[in-house]
Order: structure tokens, then C-alpha cells, then sequence
């Protein structure tokens, strides 16, 4: 009697574990297909040029240009990096009829465009190096 | 009812496991279970049962290393029970204590935030560990790493690896801190062959090659002086060729691995019968208590998978090898996904710890490396091995959440 019933238990284990095994998998596919890849193509972006485990505090890969972006260390900004050298409101950037123009906000240590010290407002060109504090964005638009 | 129980989450899934387990095992073992062991096997099914669903409340991290842990920890207390009863009461009690731990540890790491700092400390505690076992150790199947303590006996190797995994994450994640001292990185070289050199005393060869392992790969992905890997890789070849030559037991485990047959009366015993235990399974298993696990020497630590290929078949074998290849895969998401240095080798390290382990044992087993004894991580018997593998989940756990630094809160008050 316990037998048959040891050997009908044995087939129902193993099918409860991979049921478990592949539930697992499937959540977990769910999951990854949930963090949906944003689509650059036709929009203007930030892309951080530091690698990103070299900077002692947090930021992102990339970041959208949606009509206004501002950098600074206080938490009203669009990116908020806790880095000393940068200022509580440091640069931003606005887009006018599809131009974007890069603007600095009477920052401490001031932005740098290609390598200059910025001092108004100046337009934008795709491949651009802007630089504040020890950070580093290549402003990127193929429009 | 009956059709909320059969829905496809894994939760439930692992609750018809663990209860289908228990009915077999009360009818296998008939009259001589006692109402005791009952009400603890239930109330331990109710608590993780229980964990998994808090879990997913209180943490905003990963939820799936619980659920595969305790599956895990599941196929092997059926194993053990049916093997031995006494040891699947204490089994039980072990994973109580455990799943305790892992709450433990989860909220005290969280609440501290001072790990990165404490790596001397750490080296103090690992050292010290090591002195207690050579002055109180105590020799079983030919290593000396056992203390005892009362009734209670301990394996301190299993708290050393985790205070390994520290040291070289609070290494690592802050190498400013160590500018000052020439040569840093050989120093902890150093102190790591220290640590290797020592479990080779005590002839724990398996926990070596662990360590081992733990050491290359966090050097390899961190370490700015490549030369240092290639030293490492060199020492290892040279140290293993002399370990070969120069003692008795290294050598007996290849010579039994390499032709066991030959050895069958002695070195090689342990590994033609679990071989044979496999082979005898088949794909789906002889049945659970239709087998003659107990031929095998140690069957409930080292072999308890050759016992689980006899009784449940290849199929469950090779699913366990699943669930720890999606525990490790989850581990290593966890350190990629995790923003701050020190977690991130820390989950790195703890998952290498697991796969490593889960591959020397597996491995050995199965004959396709030389067999060293080393414990199933959550699937073997044994107090330690199941506490110190619940404190490396709940520090992985931990990982698996986005951690603010001290000086994030103090800005944000501002």
C-alpha cells in the first residue's frame, strides 16, 4: 500500500517542483521585461561620460532633456548630485523650437562647455562635453 | 479552495510541496512520530509560508532568494527526516532558528550602518575564530573543525567565510582608506593565503577551495594590479602541485577520484556508493523510503544529494541545481543593480560563496571533481551550516535593497 503510494508521490514532487522551478522563472521574466528600455531615437539626452561607480555619489546613465533640465545639489532639481563642488542650483538646460540651450545659474565653480567656462546662455550642438564639478555629459541630439 | 491552493504562484506551490511531505512522511514512519514533531513540522510550514508573504510586504528588494531557499531547505528535511528521524527533528529545529536569524540579521544590518568601516575588526574575529578551533577542536571524518560547546558543536569555518566575504568588500569598496600603506592589496593577500593555509591544517579542503574561489573572483573584477591575479592564479598551481606531493590525503582524493573502482574497499567507498545510489534512481526515483540510502557513509551532510537522486530521481537533482543556478543568477542582479560599492561586493561575494560551494559538493558527488566534504548550503544537515547560510541570505537580502548612506540622511534633513 505505502508502495504505490511512494512511488505516486514521487511524480507529483517533481512536478510541483519544476511548476515551482518555472513560476520562479516566469516571475522573474515579468520582471525584467518590466523595466522597459527607454527609446532615445528622436529625442535630446544627457549621457554621463564618468564611469559611473568612479563618482563617490548617485547618478544615472542617462537622462532625457524634457523641455527643461536642471542640475544642482538641492532636491527641486531634475538631476540631484550630492557632490560639494556643484551648487545648490548649478545649470540648466531648455529646449526653445527644438534648439536647447545650456545655461548656467550663477554656480560657484561654473559650467564648462568643451573646456570653456560658460558666462550666458549658449546653444547647444549634438557631441557637446558639458562639465560641472567633477561630472562630465555628452549632450546628445541626432534630431 | 481547493482552486486558490492550485494557482500558480510559487508560494503555493511550496506549500503543497511541504504539506504533500508531511502526510508522506506521517504515513511512511506511521505510529512512531509523536504529536510534537507534527505540530513543529506544521508550524515551520505556517512561518515560511508566512515569511515569504511578509517579505514581500516589508522589503522593497528581491523576493525570489527566500522562496528557492526554502524550497531548498523543504526537499532537504523530507530527505533527512526519512533518513534519520532524530536528525530531522534537529534539522527542524535548525531551519526555526534559521528563518530567525535571517530576520535578525536583515534588521540589524539595516539599522547599523557601519560595516564598511570594521574591517580590522573583522580580521581580529576571523583570526580569533581560527585560534579557537586549533586550542578546543575537535577531529571528525579526518578534518579538525568542530567545537563543542555543551551538547551543541560548531563549525567556526562557516562564520569565516562570511567575515572573509567583509573583509575583502570593506576592502575593496574603499581602497582611498588603505592609500597610505604600501602594498595594501599584498597584504590582504596575504592574510587571505593565512586563511587558506590554516583550513589546510585542518585538513578542511573543501572551505579552502571556497575561500579560494571567494578571494580570486572579488580580486579579479576589483583588483587594479592585474599582475596580483596572475600571482594568485601561479600560487594556487604551485601550492596544489606541492599539497599533492607533499600530503597524504590531498593525494588519495584524486587517486579515488581519478579511479575510484580501484579503491572501492577504502577511498573509495563513499563515492561508488553514491553512484550507485544515483544510478539506482533513474530519472524519476525509486519512491521516497524504497531506497537504501543509508548505505552511503555521511548520507544527511556531504551526500544527502546522491540520497535525493535515489529516492526522488535525477529530475529533482537537477531541478535543486536549477534553483541554485537561479539563486546565483538573482545574487549576481542584486550586486549589479546595487548603487553602493561595499553591498555590491558583499552580494557578489555571498553569491559566489553559494555557488561555489553548491558546485564543489554537487560536483564531487556526481564524480566530475575530486570529492572534498563540504555541506549542500540549506539542503544538508547541520546547525551551522543552515544558521551561517541564513545570515549570508538575510546580508543578501539586504543587498537586494536600495541603502542610504549616512550622509544621504543627514542631507536630507537639511
Amino acid at each position: 500500500m505505502y508502495n504505490i503510494l511512494a512511488i505516486l508521490f514521487k511524480y507529483i514532487f517533481i512536478i510541483i517542483i519544476y511548476l515551482f522551478i518555472f513560476s520562479i522563472i516566469r516571475l522573474i521574466y515579468l520582471d525584467i521585461k518590466g523595466m522597459e528600455v527607454i527609446s532615445f531615437d528622436d529625442r535630446a539626452y544627457l549621457k554621463l561620460i564618468n564611469r559611473k561607480d568612479s563618482l563617490p555619489f548617485k547618478i544615472e546613465e542617462y537622462y532625457i532633456i524634457d523641455e527643461v533640465l536642471s542640475l544642482g545639489r538641492h532636491a527641486d532639481n531634475h538631476i540631484v548630485v550630492k557632490d560639494p563642488y556643484i551648487s545648490k542650483e548649478h545649470f540648466q538646460i531648455v529646449e526653445d523650437e527644438n534648439e536647447y540651450y545650456l545655461e548656467d545659474l550663477d554656480s560657484a565653480n561654473g559650467t564648462y562647455l568643451n573646456g570653456d567656462k560658460i558666462y550666458d546662455i549658449v546653444k547647444l550642438q549634438d557631441g557637446d562635453i558639458i562639465k560641472a564639478g567633477q561630472i562630465e555629459f555628452l549632450f546628445v541630439n541626432r534630431k | 479552495m481547493n482552486k486558490r491552493i492550485l494557482t500558480r504562484s510559487p508560494r503555493n506551490l511550496l506549500f503543497l510541496f511541504q504539506a504533500l511531505g508531511i502526510i508522506l512522511l506521517l504515513i511512511y514512519k506511521g505510529k512512531e512520530v509523536d504529536r510534537l514533531t507534527v505540530g513543529t513540522a506544521v508550524g515551520l510550514v505556517l512561518v515560511i509560508y508566512l515569511s515569504n508573504y511578509i517579505l514581500t510586504r516589508i522589503t522593497r528588494g528581491d523576493h525570489y532568494i527566500f522562496l528557492i531557499t526554502t524550497m531548498l531547505v523543504s526537499i532537504g528535511i523530507i530527505m533527512i527526516y526519512r533518513i534519520d528521524e532524530a536528525l530531522g527533528i534537529k534539522q527542524l529545529i535548525w531551519i526555526s532558528i534559521g528563518i530567525f536569524i535571517f530576520f535578525s540579521t536583515y534588521f540589524i544590518i539595516k539599522k547599523i550602518r557601519i560595516w564598511e568601516n570594521l574591517t580590522y575588526f573583522y580580521l581580529v574575529g576571523a583570526y580569533l575564530l581560527f585560534i579557537i578551533t586549533f586550542v578546543f577542536g575537535d577531529r571528525r571524518h579526518g578534518a579538525i573543525n568542530w567545537i563543542n560547546i555543551g551538547q551543541f558543536s560548531f563549525q567556526p569555518a562557516e562564520i569565516i567565510k562570511i567575515l572573509l566575504v567583509f573583509i575583502l568588500s570593506s576592502y575593496y569598496s574603499n581602497k582611498d582608506r588603505w592609500k597610505d600603506i604600501k602594498y595594501a592589496s599584498y597584504y590582504l593577500m596575504g592574510i587571505v593565503y593565512s586563511f587558506i593555509l590554516l583550513l589546510f591544517l585542518q585538513k578542511d579542503l573543501g572551505t579552502a577551495l571556497v575561500f579560494y574561489a571567494i578571494f580570486l573572483a572579488i580580486q579579479f573584477i576589483y583588483e587594479e594590479d592585474r599582475k596580483l591575479i596572475l600571482l594568485n592564479i601561479g600560487l594556487f598551481l604551485i601550492f596544489g602541485l606541492l599539497g599533492y606531493t607533499l600530503f597524504d590525503h590531498v593525494k588519495i582524493r584524486f587517486q579515488s577520484w581519478l579511479n575510484p573502482w580501484k579503491y572501492i574497499e577504502r577511498q573509495g567507498y563513499q563515492i561508488t556508493q553514491s553512484l550507485f545510489a544515483i544510478a539506482e534512481g533513474g530519472f524519476f526515483g525509486k519512491g521516497l523510503g524504497l531506497g537504501h540510502p543509508d548505505f552511503i557513509p555521511v548520507v544527511y551532510t556531504d551526500f544527502i544529494f546522491s540520497a535525493i537522486c535515489e529516492e526522488m530521481g535525477i529530475f529533482t537533482g537537477i531541478g535543486i541545481i536549477m534553483l541554485f543556478m537561479i539563486f546565483v543568477y538573482r545574487g549576481f542582479k542584486i550586486a549589479i543593480s546595487q548603487g553602493n560599492k561595499f553591498y555590491r561586493i558583499l552580494a557578489l561575494g555571498i553569491s559566489i560563496l553559494f555557488g561555489v560551494q553548491s558546485f564543489i559538493i554537487l560536483g564531487g558527488v556526481i564524480k566530475m571533481i575530486p570529492l572534498t566534504g563540504l555541506t549542500l548550503p540549506f539542503v544538508s544537515y547541520g546547525g551551522s551550516s543552515i544558521l551561517s547560510s541564513f545570515i549570508a541570505l538575510g546580508i543578501l537580502q539586504i543587498c537586494s535593497e536600495e541603502i542610504k548612506t549616512k550622509e544621504d540622511l543627514d542631507e536630507a534633513r537639511d
